[in-house]
C-alpha cells in the first residue's frame, strides 16, 4: 500500500524547510535526518521539482540546481514560499502531554525540560495540563538516569507495593514512565531476575563504579502476569476506584457497576477494594473476598473495633 | 490520466492557496490545481455531474486533511458574488515557528510517538515529531535510555483538543458517577492528564457550571456542535479535585516495626508506643489517607484525629461483611 498522504506531505514540506535553513545537503544526509531511504528522498525531490503554482510555468515551480542534483546533492533554488506547517492543536496536545507527563513523573532526561520550554514558547502556553501524583526526589531521579546512561550498578533501598523494605543492587537499563509513574527497568541482583522499580519508592541511592553486566530484558518487566479474573459489583458512586485498576473492564448496570479485573496480586487488589468498602456489593472469587475480609479484620483488631 | 499521488495534490493545493491574491473559488481550484480532474465542457451532462460530485468529495477530504494537519484554511466570501465561497491560506499564520531542537531534545520528543496507546493521537504525535524534525538542528540522532506510555487513551482527546483551540462547543454521552448516562453540551476549556487518566474541564451548558469530566467515561464520539469563537476560556481555571487544594490535616499513626515504610517516608517519627513507632503525617485528602491506612491491613493504627479513626473502623466493618456472589 502506498504511504498515507499526510506523512508524505509533512516530509515534503519538511525537506524544503530543512534545505532553506541548511543550504545544499547530500541526499544521504536528508535520508538520515528524515528517517527514510535515499530512494525515497529521490522520489520526494522528484515530486517537489514538478510542484508549484497553477499553470506550471517553469519559474512557478519549486526548483533545484540540476548540476548539484546529478551529484546527489539537493540545492534548493526556489521554494515557491513552501514551508513546514505549524503544530496542529492535536499534535501539540500529543507532544506536550507526553513530555509533561514524563517530566512531572521525574522520568525524563534534562533535554525533555528544555524541549518543553521551547514548545511552550511557540505554542503560547500549555495545550494540556499535567498534574503529578507524587514524584521521586530530583536526586533519586538524576542518580538513576545517570547510572542508566553510563551503565553503572546502583544500590537502593526499596519499599514495594506490599510495604516490604529491602536493600538491593540493581543494573539499570531504562527509565519508563507508565500512567504518570516513573519506573526503572533493571536486572535485580537480589532477585536474580528482571524487575521494574518505582523511582518514588526508593531512597538511599548509591551509584557504584561497577559496570552492569546483564543485557536489557526483551520484554517490559512491570506487567505481572495476571493469575485470575476478579468479578466485582460496586455502587455507582465508587466507580472511580474500579476505573483506576489496571486492565479493568467496566459495565454500567443502572445504580451499579460490574467490573472484571485481572488480578496479579490478590493482597494488593484487596487493599484497594477496602477504600470503597461501603459500596462493595459483591466480590468474587472467594480467594479475593476472603482476603478483603482478612485485611478488614486485621484493621479492626488493631483499632480495638 | 494517471491518478496523482494525494500528497502531491495537497502540496499543489497549499502552494496555490498561499499565492492566491484574494482567494480561489472551488471552480478555480478544480480547473487549475494539478491533481484535480478538470471540468470537461464537451462531456454529456450525466458524466459531468458524476465528475463534479467526485471532485466535491475529493476536495472535502483534502480540506479535512489540511485542517487536521493544522493548515489555517481561510474561507473568503465575495460580497459581489453572494454565496460564492473562496479559500486562501495565510502563509504567516501557517508556518512552523523557528523551534530549533537539539539532537538530544529531538530524541526525547520522539518518545512521545510511542506514548499514546490510542491510534489517532499516536499518529498526531508522529506527525508532530516529523514537523519538528524539519527545523531541528543537524547532527546525528541519538538514543536515550527512556520511554513513556499511557495505558489510557481515547479518540475523543484529539477532537477535544481541536474544539478547545477553535473555541467550539461539543456534545457527548457521558457516564457520570452521580447521575448516570446523559448527553452533555460542554464549552471545552482545558485537558488535564493525571496518573494516566485524561480529564476535560469545561462549562456544562445545561447545568450552567464548570465541570470536570473523565475522558474515559465519554461514551462514543465527541461531536463538535458550536461555531468557532463561540465562548471565552477563563484565565484561571480551577482544577478542582484534580489538585490537592484542601487544607492540611495532621494525623498521628502508630505503625508496626519494620512496616508502613511509605507512610513513614511521608511523615516523621515522633515517639514510640510499646513496640510500635508513632508517626506524624500531614495530609490533604481524608479519603486518600483513610485508604492508605486500610491498605496497610493492620500494620497501622490511627491515634488521632478521631474522625479518621472512626472512618477507618467503619470501612473495615463494611468490608468484613463483604462476601462473594
Amino acid at each position: 500500500m502506498a504511504e498515507r498522504a499526510l506523512p508524505r506531505l509533512t516530509r515534503l514540506l519538511g525537506i524544503v524547510t530543512y534545505l532553506e535553513d541548511h543550504g545544499a545537503t547530500p541526499f544521504a544526509d536528508l535520508a538520515q535526518h528524515f528517517g527514510v531511504s535515499v530512494v525515497q528522498i529521490r522520489k520526494d525531490l522528484g515530486t517537489l521539482w514538478v510542484s508549484g503554482l497553477p499553470g506550471h510555468m517553469p519559474d512557478h515551480l519549486i526548483d533545484f540546481d540540476a548540476w548539484a542534483y546529478d551529484d546527489d546533492i539537493a540545492h534548493l533554488t526556489n521554494s515557491q514560499g513552501v514551508t513546514q506547517i505549524r503544530l496542529s492543536p492535536r499534535e501539540a496536545v500529543a507532544l506536550v502531554g507526553a513530555l509533561s507527563t514524563m517530566v512531572a513523573a521525574g522520568g525524563a532526561p534534562r533535554a525533555a525540560t528544555t524541549a518543553l520550554a521551547k514548545l511552550r514558547a511557540v505554542l503560547g502556553g500549555d495545550p494540556i495540563r499535567v498534574v503529578a501524583d507524587g514524584s521521586p526526589s530530583p536526586e533519586v531521579a538524576e542518580s538513576i538516569a545517570d547510572a542508566a546512561a553510563r551503565g553503572r550498578v546502583v544500590e537502593i533501598d526499596y519499599v514495594d507495593a506490599m510495604d516490604h523494605r529491602t536493600r538491593r543492587a540493581i543494573e539499570p537499563h531504562r527509565i519508563v514512565t507508565v500512567d504518570g509513574v516513573a519506573y526503572v527497568e533493571c536486572w535485580c541482583r537480589r532477585a536474580s531476575d528482571y524487575r521494574s522499580f518505582r523511582l518514588d519508592r526508593m531512597d538511599g541511592v548509591v551509584v557504584t563504579g561497577e559496570p552492569i553486566s546483564a543485557p536489557p530484558a526483551d520484554a517490559e518487566t512491570f506487567a505481572l502476569e495476571p493469575r485470575f479474573d476478579a468479578r466485582l459489583v460496586v455502587a455507582r458512586a465508587s466507580r472511580w476506584a474500579l476505573d483506576d485498576l489496571p486492565g479493568a473492564t467496566l459495565t454500567d448496570r443502572g445504580e451499579y457497576v460490574e467490573a472484571v479485573v485481572p488480578v496479579a496480586h490478590t493482597a494488593w487488589i484487596a487493599g484497594r477494594l477496602l477504600a470503597v468498602a461501603p459500596d462493595l456489593r459483591s466480590v468474587e472469587p472467594p480467594a479475593l473476598s476472603d482476603e478483603v475480609a482478612r485485611q478488614a479484620a486485621a484493621v479492626l483488631a488493631v483499632h480495638g473495633g | 490520466m494517471p491518478r496523482t499521488d494525494p500528497a502531491e495534490r495537497l502540496l499543489n493545493l497549499i502552494i496555490a492557496l498561499t499565492h492566491a491574491r484574494v482567494r480561489m473559488t472551488r471552480s478555480e481550484i478544480r480547473d487549475t490545481v494539478a491533481g484535480y480532474e478538470r471540468e470537461d465542457p464537451s462531456a454529456p451532462p450525466e458524466q459531468a455531474a458524476r465528475t463534479t460530485a467526485a471532485f466535491e468529495r475529493m476536495f472535502e477530504r483534502d480540506k479535512d486533511d489540511l485542517r487536521r494537519m493544522g493548515v489555517p484554511l481561510l474561507t473568503v466570501t465575495d460580497s459581489a458574488h453572494g454565496d460564492d465561497i473562496g479559500y486562501r491560506i495565510d502563509v504567516s499564520e501557517a508556518a512552523l515557528e523557528a523551534v530549533a531542537l537539539t539532537p538530544a531534545e529531538m530524541a526525547v520528543v520522539g518518545l512521545a510517538a510511542d506514548f499514546w496507546q490510542d491510534a489517532t493521537l499516536g499518529a498526531d504525535a508522529r506527525q508532530g515529531v516529523a514537523k519538528l524534525a524539519a527545523r531541528a538542528t543537524g547532527g546525528h540522532s541519538i538514543e536515550v535510555p527512556f520511554a513513556a506510555r499511557s495505558a489510557s487513551g481515547s479518540a475523543a482527546t484529539g477532537v477535544l483538543a481541536e474544539a478547545i483551540a477553535e473555541r467550539r462547543a461539543v456534545s457527548f454521552a457521558y457516564a457520570s458517577a452521580a447521575s448516570g448516562h446523559s448527553i452533555r453540551q460542554v464549552e471545552p476549556w482545558l485537558l488535564v492528564l493525571r496518573g494516566g487518566q485524561q480529564y476535560l474541564i469545561g462549562q456544562d451548558r445545561d447545568r450552567g457550571q464548570a465541570r470536570t469530566y473523565r475522558v474515559s467515561r465519554i461514551d462514543g464520539e465527541v461531536a463538535i456542535v458550536g461555531q468557532p469563537h463561540g465562548f471565552d476560556i477563563p484565565r484561571d481555571i480551577d482544577l478542582g479535585a484534580l489538585v490537592p487544594t484542601a487544607a492540611e490535616n495532621h494525623a498521628i499513626v502508630a505503625v508496626r516495626p519494620d512496616s508502613a515504610h511509605a507512610l513513614r517516608r511521608r511523615g516523621e517519627v515522633i515517639g514510640v508506643d510499646g513496640q510500635w513507632d508513632l508517626v506524624k503525617v500531614t495530609y490533604r485528602h481524608p479519603d486518600a489517607m483513610r485508604a492508605q491506612i486500610l491498605a496497610l491491613a493492620g500494620a497501622a493504627r490511627v491515634i488521632e484525629p478521631v474522625e479518621l479513626r472512626d472512618a477507618v473502623v467503619s470501612f473495615a466493618r463494611a468490608a468484613v461483611e463483604v462476601r462473594g456472589g
